[in-house]
């Protein structure tokens, strides 16, 4: 699928139920419009960096990604590090969205460079809530500087 | 002078007698100067009178008289009479002069010998001289002993001892080095080295005594007996030697650790014992003992008679004497084989104890991770299918919610409640475990602002609900700010909750500094609870209050008492069912306990 509309927002999730629950959330704020997943680590940065299955893709990259950090196959802290170790990507936005609280993984994220870290609530009000203020901040209000195309 | 006076006297008399002796034999009157002379002045005083004399008969009375042939006869007898009085004379004086001498010396060690010596008249036991030693030893003047019977300064500690004494004494006419225990005068009972003979004395029968006190001699030598003793039963070698390290005694601990008897080492060199690499310890050990130090304890290793050799600690010290000179050394050797051995033992024990440590430390690190991967897991695994039911109720709720009927709206919101509720459960689960793995971070911590602060954040519900709060003193304390901050929120929080249902709810937060250590409480006027399942307060998830009633999760009291607990203190409660509830704590160890 190659969107004819500039990529907003790449989600990276695994777990099934949180995606769906993140994408309604999304939707029901109406505030992207296109949307990628990735549904582990590896695909993301694939996707990212045109690699892999996305060697064809329109080289462009998304306004924010909403990261999980807990990945199959690549975790979420590594595609962190890949992300702002890499000067194409490193003004991505990168938002940390995670059930874990643990102090640990919040002191990592930061250590990386991570722009937000949200945790997800169980409470699906809450959590609709959180997904829709930060794709309203990260999308709409905050002003970052255009990150330079893939040659 | 006697002999030339008596003489002169004797020829003037002779002279002047003359008329009436006329024809008389002119020598008798001169036997009698040749006597006196010769008993005053002995040998040549009475040979001189003698010459004397036959010159005066001779010369003198011849003439006078005429006589001649009578003369001559006269003249031979005298003289020879003279002759033979003076050396009777002489005898005599000698034999007087030695009495003298030997009485004089008899006198005087009679009464400067250290020893007492008496002389006692059988008879009534009447002492007849004492010397200056007795009186020195009974504490008399010697006119206060003479005349007096002996009973009275002395008694045998054992009459049918002195039946004995007396006995040998008549059978021997003497009874010498006789050691008996007698008691002096002022009480002491005194060991003594006896001696006495029977004499004669102003034809009286008496006994010359002589007594030497050996008390201290006696002491001295169970004392002697006593350190030998000791030194021979001493299970360390216990080893004599002189300067030139010839050994001089041997103690059986030495024979026992060495092998050597005792005649076969004394005489012999010390350097029997050394190891042949070890000689030169001798030479710096004689070196300390001749300057007159000690040589401290120190290990080496000493050879046996059968070869082997044995682990030693040794100290050596000087043996001086009684100038204060260093005559030799003394060494006593123990054998520390078996310390050392001990040693070894308790340093391979400490080692397999410290591998254990180390293992045990190992496995708890590992059921550490363990743990943290298990708390990690629950955080984020166990919530995201909480946050399905929950959501997916909630989507089912918007896109199919009016074609429900309301009990099945009323069942959707019971599903979403309890996910939510087990999402608390699982956050403050988590919350309780972190507690556990958390460093304590101790440090001055001011109670009172502490307090003042947490009840801002409770400022709100105060207000609304008319608290009244009552603050007494709160004196500071040493504690993790934080987790202090999480006890008081903890057990405010829960005052306010369950004095809801009061119109008039109060809470009273203070400190009880009477007591060491100072107790904190948090009281209110709540609902309270049976004291009966106060055990039951503070574990984790037990609740005493329906959830209908109160909310909650049965986690808060739990954290608090972690946390004092974690800080060496203790967390107590005190209620009754509608009479509100104390809850108190401390933050050090009782002294007591």
């Amino acid at each position: 699928m190659i969107p004819a509309e500039p990529l907003e927002l790449l989600l990276v999730e695994d777990n099934p139920e949180d995606l769906e629950l993140t994408l309604r959330a999304l939707r029901k704020a109406k505030i992207a419009n296109q949307i990628q997943v990735a549904r582990d680590g590896a695909e993301a940065l694939d996707f990212v960096f045109c690699e892999g299955a996305y060697a064809g893709r329109r080289p462009d990259f998304p306004k924010v990604i909403l990261l999980d950090l807990k990945l199959p196959k690549v975790d979420g802290l590594e595609v962190l590090q890949r992300l702002k170790g890499d000067p194409r990507t490193r003004t991505i936005p990168v938002v940390m969205l995670t059930s874990s609280k643990e102090q640990s993984d919040l002191v990592k994220s930061y250590e990386l460079g991570v722009n937000s870290y949200i945790v997800k609530p169980v409470n699906f009000e809450q959590f609709a809530a959180a997904v829709q203020e930060l794709g309203f901040y990260w999308l709409l209000l905050n002003q970052i500087s255009a990150p330079s195309p893939l040659p | 002078m006697v002999a030339v006076v008596s003489v002169a006297a004797a020829l003037w008399l002779r002279l002047k007698m003359d008329p009436w002796l006329a024809g008389q034999p002119n020598f008798i009157m001169f036997t009698l100067p040749i006597m006196l002379s010769a008993y005053a002045g002995g040998l040549w005083p009475g040979l001189l009178a003698t010459a004397l004399s036959g010159l005066a008969v001779g010369c003198y009375v011849p003439a006078l008289a005429g006589q001649t042939f009578a003369t001559w006869w006269q003249e031979g007898f005298l003289m020879l009479a003279g002759v033979i009085i003076s050396g009777l004379s002489e005898s005599l004086h000698r034999t007087r002069r030695r009495a003298g001498e030997g009485q004089e010396l008899f006198a005087r060690s009679f009464r400067l010998s250290p020893d007492c010596v008496t002389l006692t008249r059988l008879r009534d036991r009447m002492i007849l001289e004492a010397n200056d030693g007795l009186c020195a030893l009974w504490q008399a003047r010697r006119e206060e002993v003479v005349g007096q019977p002996a009973g009275r300064f002395i008694v045998w500690a054992d009459e049918a001892e002195r039946s004995r004494f007396l006995q040998r004494l008549h059978a021997q006419g003497e009874c010498l080095n006789h050691e008996a225990k007698l008691r002096i005068r002022d009480g002491r009972e005194l060991d003594f080295n006896l001696s006495s003979r029977l004499i004669t004395f102003g034809n009286e029968t008496c006994a010359l005594s002589v007594m030497r006190d050996i008390t201290g001699h006696k002491r001295a030598e169970i004392a002697t007996a006593r350190l030998a003793a000791i030194v021979d039963s001493s299970s360390d070698a216990i080893v004599g030697k002189d300067l030139a390290g010839i050994v001089t005694s041997w103690n059986s601990g030495a024979e026992q650790l060495f092998g050597y008897r005792a005649d076969e080492m004394v005489g012999q060199s010390i350097l029997r014992l050394i190891p042949d690499e070890r000689q030169a310890e001798e030479t710096q050990i004689m070196d300390s003992i001749r300057h007159n130090r000690t040589v401290r304890p120190f290990e080496t290793v000493r050879r046996c008679k059968d070869g082997s050799t044995v682990e030693v600690s040794v100290t050596v010290s000087p043996i001086r004497d009684a100038a204060g000179r260093v005559v030799g050394a003394s060494k006593v050797a123990r054998d520390i084989t078996e310390r050392r051995r001990a040693e070894q033992q308790i340093r391979q024990l400490n080692a397999e104890l410290e591998q254990r440590v180390r293992l045990r430390t190992e496995e708890l690190e590992a059921a550490n991770r363990e743990l943290e991967a298990f708390s990690y897991s629950i955080s984020h695994d166990l919530r995201a299918p909480l946050r399905a039911v929950d959501g997916f109720s909630q989507a089912v709720m918007e896109d199919f919610g009016p074609q429900l009927p309301a009990d099945g709206r009323r069942q959707l919101d019971v599903i979403q409640e309890s996910a939510r509720r087990m999402g608390c459960l699982i956050d403050d689960l988590l919350a309780f475990s972190r507690l556990s793995r958390q460093p304590l971070e101790k440090q001055p911590v001011d109670m009172a602002r502490l307090v003042r602060s947490v009840l801002e954040d409770f400022a709100g519900e105060c207000a609304t609900r008319q608290v009244e709060v009552s603050l007494g003193e709160l004196p500071p304390c040493a504690g993790d700010h934080r987790l202090l901050r999480q006890v008081m929120v903890n057990l405010i929080s829960n005052a306010l909750k369950y004095s809801r249902k009061r119109t008039q709810p109060t809470l009273a937060i203070g400190c009880q500094t009477a007591t060491h250590p100072p107790v904190y409480y948090v009281r209110d006027n709540g609902s309270g609870f049976d004291m009966r399942y106060a055990d039951k307060l503070f574990g984790v998830f037990q609740r005493l209050h329906r959830a209908e009633d109160y909310e909650g999760t049965g986690v808060g009291l739990a954290i608090v008492q972690r946390i004092v607990n974690r800080h060496g203190g203790r967390i107590w409660a005190e209620s009754a069912p509608d009479a509100g509830a104390t809850f108190y704590f401390t933050l050090q160890r009782s002294d007591a306990s």
